[in-house]
């Protein structure tokens, strides 16, 4: 649209994906966006994009950087790398890519929330969409992540101050406990706080698992007889929501973390009820994981050089891309980890995705297209797996979707398999 | 061989229920992807001299195809290891092969091309949780050959408790029409009604259907009357399905007859029955009350069945019924995923494998093959394992011998333990075989009836061609294992065996008509206690045209 408001559009800024956003087009560009916290609104920015498709650095038509895509990928050991900001349709497109060359396939959750995926698989998990913790939640237990600094409205629409049909009185009716591990900080918002180390944190998480379980427990040390203590008023509680950052910060982390965490969720639906909200970064990466997951198995670090998905989690993606030939970017380039990118020096790289023709790195193809939920519809998936619709605000380059079936068509043509 | 426009199937045997053929030889004729009376001499022919030719399958219960399903296709990259799917070598390139992995929830792709090397057609995923609808759509566009649609979970969802508490009947009715058409559904599903919004508000469980729900007049005979009345007077051509409270449990054959009861004289399917027959008392002791059960189903036309039956072997138990899996967890120590999902419903999942040498297991399996021998009516018992949790639909060829040879049966409750089938009708021994035309009605042409699908499981003239030819073969198993020819819309997808051509199907939903004023209603119950905004619940472009109501 060119001018114009559109109402409940979808920021796909953060995991939270609020879909109260109010956004106001002129002359084709965004000119104010309600309701959406800092995050978004650096994400939203003004709508404007580049929109240029280079081949070795000069502008080319799409089928004719489509067809170089195609050759690059038949370079092999190649890999189809899924970035964030592209609605699902598209990261099927490019999953479709992979399966056909019988490439790597790999997303930004390898490098970033996997330990929590392979806990996940191990274990299980509860957990619970937000909805759940908005209308039940009367204790929030925030484990080294307060949401203010990366997901800016978890607490006010999800979590904290919103009424819910189990907490009439929003806020004044839960409890907010924060535990701080080393220099990660729970919620600054917390009634009250208990102080791990990196070094006790795990014995913390046991020992509080133990004392859901009933297990008698030694003499233990004053934090850990707090982190008791603690999980004593989470079996008190009706419905006790964890709160972790799947996501890696500044803050070094056990990698054992979400699985204690989720050990602990899981038992304390005996005595009571508890889920993990697992916090995830922007640009649809739960899509990713999803999509990835029905069409593979897998939810990341997808191998089909052997004619079938296999699962190679123990590599993550900046180990497995500095063994390959050449890489094809999808999505917002500029949004991938930074040792995933210093991974591709010496690769022969494409990028299709928001200012490919941008990208930190040399590459030799590269397609600008839009942004999931500013310039492409579709669909884009909540940190809590809930589907979305994300639209279009304002017009943008072609469509990833419509590269991709460029390259497939570039693939088909020359009779790739 | 080319796919033509036309094709006759010349010279099989045809199993037809429907339209009262059994057995008789006599060519299939097809033409612009339906069943016609007749094609000019030379058109293009299948040769099934020999061979058995009946209707598509029709799966009318399996969890195939949703957010659900996808979590528990992520606990299990092991089961996907050992079973690599490589992509089929295809004659049509559009839409491309595509590969995938197996095990107990294979991935999109693979199911569609399985089901289709079964001879399935038509399939119906059974339970997706409303907001989640968005996903399962996504799902079954990447599940191929198969005509397919889903049941949208009610029953714990908060905005239609509220009315049944305030009384407001039609306003709920009007909720439900809503909801089917705001999904893509195709019928209304009900899973453990009232129990799972107990399993979250704290209070674990609802196991009588006249327990009230927390400190409200709610109860699940409350909420079964009013879907099944609401599903009734919007004359969907499917009734409620209904997965009823307790299931799993020794005893909960008097929950399931208290609910049959509920709803005498009224449509009802009651769902994976299997699992609500059992007698006994909770840790004191389990016995087989499947007779009872099915004498109660017998003499009630109104109401229909699918078995879930159990095989032995790996299984993943996939389910809304968060409270049931919960149970599974704490008494196996397996790993376990519970999602409550707001406003509506629960997810939950565990592996599971059934053990001949179990005596549980084995009153499960002997349970599911009483329903299915004391039947009376095959037209209202279908067949189901209850994909994945009762075993794969794979298994489905193995389930067809053990209800068409006794002695099967009899070598496999050698290996059994048999320790709680003491009054089992099975270990007295159940004689009765199903015949080829019975196998034909409660894979094919009975669900397709109790879907109200007219142009399904039946191949009268107008009929959808889906059709699938079997070599005869004395291992009955190995015959509907392997078709040799499937036939999808009047497309050859499986020749000699193999599968050549992977078309998309068509989705199947319902649009009812409903009150506009519900709609304000609703804006103001999302924007109360929802975290997506009504503009953004419903699904867009669901794809072809819905199935008409009252039909």
């Amino acid at each position: 649209m060119t001018a114009g408001t559109i109402e409940h559009a979808v920021c796909l800024g953060c995991g939270c994906a609020c879909d109260d956003i109010e956004v106001v087009v002129r002359d084709g560009r965004i000119a104010s966006v309600r309701n959406a916290c800092p995050v978004g609104l650096a994400w939203y920015g003004d709508g404007t994009t580049t929109t240029l498709v280079k081949l070795r650095g000069s502008a080319v038509g799409v089928d004719a950087a489509a067809a170089e895509v195609a050759k690059l990928l038949r370079t092999g050991p190649a890999m189809v790398y899924l970035a964030p900001d592209l609605t699902t349709e598209a990261q099927r497109a490019a999953i479709a890519l992979a399966d056909r060359v019988g490439a790597r396939l790999d997303s930004v959750t390898s490098d970033t929330a996997a330990s929590g995926l392979v806990a996940g698989q191990r274990r299980g998990r509860a957990t619970a969409t937000l909805g759940e913790i908005r209308n039940r939640a009367d204790v929030l237990v925030f484990w080294a992540v307060d949401p203010d600094v990366r997901y800016p409205r978890f607490l006010s629409r999800y979590a904290l101050d919103p009424v819910g049909t189990q907490v009439p009185d929003g806020a004044a009716g839960r409890k907010v406990v924060a535990v701080d591990v080393g220099d990660a900080r729970g919620a600054a918002r917390a009634g009250s706080r208990v102080a791990l180390t990196l070094a006790n944190e795990a014995a913390a998480l046991a020992v509080m698992r133990a004392t859901v379980m009933g297990r008698a427990l030694g003499d233990l040390s004053p934090a850990l007889e707090a982190a008791a203590e603690l999980a004593r008023q989470m079996m008190g509680a009706r419905y006790v929501v964890l709160v972790h950052d799947a996501e890696p910060s500044s803050s070094p982390a056990d990698p054992q973390r979400a699985e204690g965490l989720t050990g602990l969720a899981q038992a304390l639906n005996g005595p009571t009820r508890c889920v993990l909200s697992s916090l995830r970064g922007g640009g649809n990466r739960s899509g990713a994981d999803s999509a990835m997951t029905w069409q593979t198995g897998f939810p990341f670090a997808v191998d089909f050089s052997s004619g079938a998905p296999r699962y190679r989690a123990e590599e993550p993606a900046s180990t497995t891309v500095t063994r390959m030939a050449s890489v094809l970017i999808v999505g917002a380039v500029r949004r991938i980890p930074d040792e995933v990118a210093r991974g591709l020096a010496g690769r022969r790289v494409a990028v299709i995705g928001p200012r490919a023709s941008d990208a930190p790195f040399a590459t030799e193809v590269a397609i600008d297209t839009g942004v999931a939920g500013i310039h492409e519809a579709g669909i884009g998936y909540r940190l809590d797996d809930v589907p979305l619709p994300v639209p279009q605000i304002v017009a943008g380059p072609i469509s990833a979707v419509a590269a991709l079936q460029a390259v497939a068509a570039a693939l088909r043509s020359t009779g790739a398999a | 061989m080319a796919t033509p426009e036309r094709l006759r199937i010349a010279g099989g045997a045809v199993h037809d229920p429907a339209n009262g053929i059994d057995g008789e030889v006599r060519d299939v004729c097809i033409e612009d992807g339906r069943i016609v009376a007749s094609l000019p001499a030379g058109t293009p022919t299948v040769d099934a001299r020999g061979m058995v030719v009946m209707p598509g399958g029709v799966d009318i219960h399996a969890h195939f195809a949703s957010s659900s399903c996808n979590h528990g296709r992520r606990l299990l990259p092991e089961e996907h290891a050992a079973d690599p799917v490589p992509a089929p070598a295809l004659l049509d390139d559009e839409p491309p092969a595509r590969s995938g992995t197996g095990g107990t929830i294979p991935t999109t792709f693979a199911t569609g091309y399985r089901y289709a090397g079964l001879g399935y057609t038509t399939a119906f995923d059974a339970a997706v949780a409303p907001i989640m609808a968005r996903h399962t759509h996504e799902e079954l566009d990447d599940t191929p050959l198969l005509d397919a649609g889903c049941f949208v979970l009610l029953g714990n969802d908060e905005y239609l408790l509220r009315q049944i508490a305030a009384g407001e009947q039609e306003r709920a009715r009007h909720y439900v029409a809503w909801m089917l058409g705001a999904t893509g559904g195709y019928a209304v599903k009900i899973v453990n009604p009232g129990g799972i919004e107990a399993w979250k508000a704290g209070q674990r469980n609802l196991t009588d259907i006249d327990q009230a729900l927390g400190a409200s007049s709610v109860t699940p005979r409350a909420i079964l009357d009013s879907l099944t009345d609401a599903a009734n007077d919007l004359k969907l051509p499917h009734p409620v399905h209904i997965h009823g409270n307790n299931l799993g449990q020794a005893g909960n054959s008097a929950t399931t007859l208290a609910t049959m009861q509920a709803l005498a004289g009224r449509r009802a399917h009651f769902t994976h029955l299997q699992f609500h027959c059992y007698g006994g008392e909770a840790g004191k002791g389990w016995s087989s009350a499947a007779s009872k059960v099915i004498e109660y189903v017998n003499g009630h036309p109104e109401h229909s069945v699918d078995v879930g039956q159990v095989m032995f072997g790996p299984a993943t138990t996939v389910t809304a019924d968060g409270p049931v899996e919960y149970l599974l967890y704490s008494t196996s120590g397996r790993k376990w995923v519970n999602i409550d999902v707001e406003m509506e419903t629960g997810c939950g999942i565990v592996p599971y494998s059934y053990r001949e040498k179990a005596a549980v297991a084995t009153l499960q399996w002997a349970v599911g093959l009483e329903l299915f021998l004391l039947a009376k009516d095959p037209w209202r018992v279908v067949l189901s394992t209850d994909h994945p949790n009762g075993g794969s639909f794979l298994s489905y060829p193995a389930l067809i011998r053990l209800l068409m040879d006794r002695t099967a049966r009899e070598e496999q409750l050698k290996l059994a333990n048999p320790k709680l089938l003491a009054g089992s009708a099975l270990a007295d021994g159940l004689s009765r075989e199903y015949s080829l035309n019975e196998i034909a009605i409660v894979t094919r042409a009975g669900p397709a009836r109790l879907l109200g699908l007219a142009g399904k499981g039946q191949l009268g003239v107008g009929a959808d061609a889906d059709v699938t030819v079997y070599a005869r073969d004395g291992d009955i198993a190995r015959m509907f294992a392997s078709p040799r020819y499937v036939i999808k819309a009047g497309r050859l997808v499986v020749e000699e065996g193999q599968l050549r051509r992977a078309p998309r199907g068509r989705r199947l939903h319902v649009r009812p008509g409903f009150d506009q004023s519900v709609v304000r209603d609703l804006r103001k119950h999302f924007e109360t206690f929802g975290t997506v905004a009504y503009d953004n619940y419903a699904v867009r472009d669901v794809p072809g045209e819905p199935v008409a109501i009252g039909s």
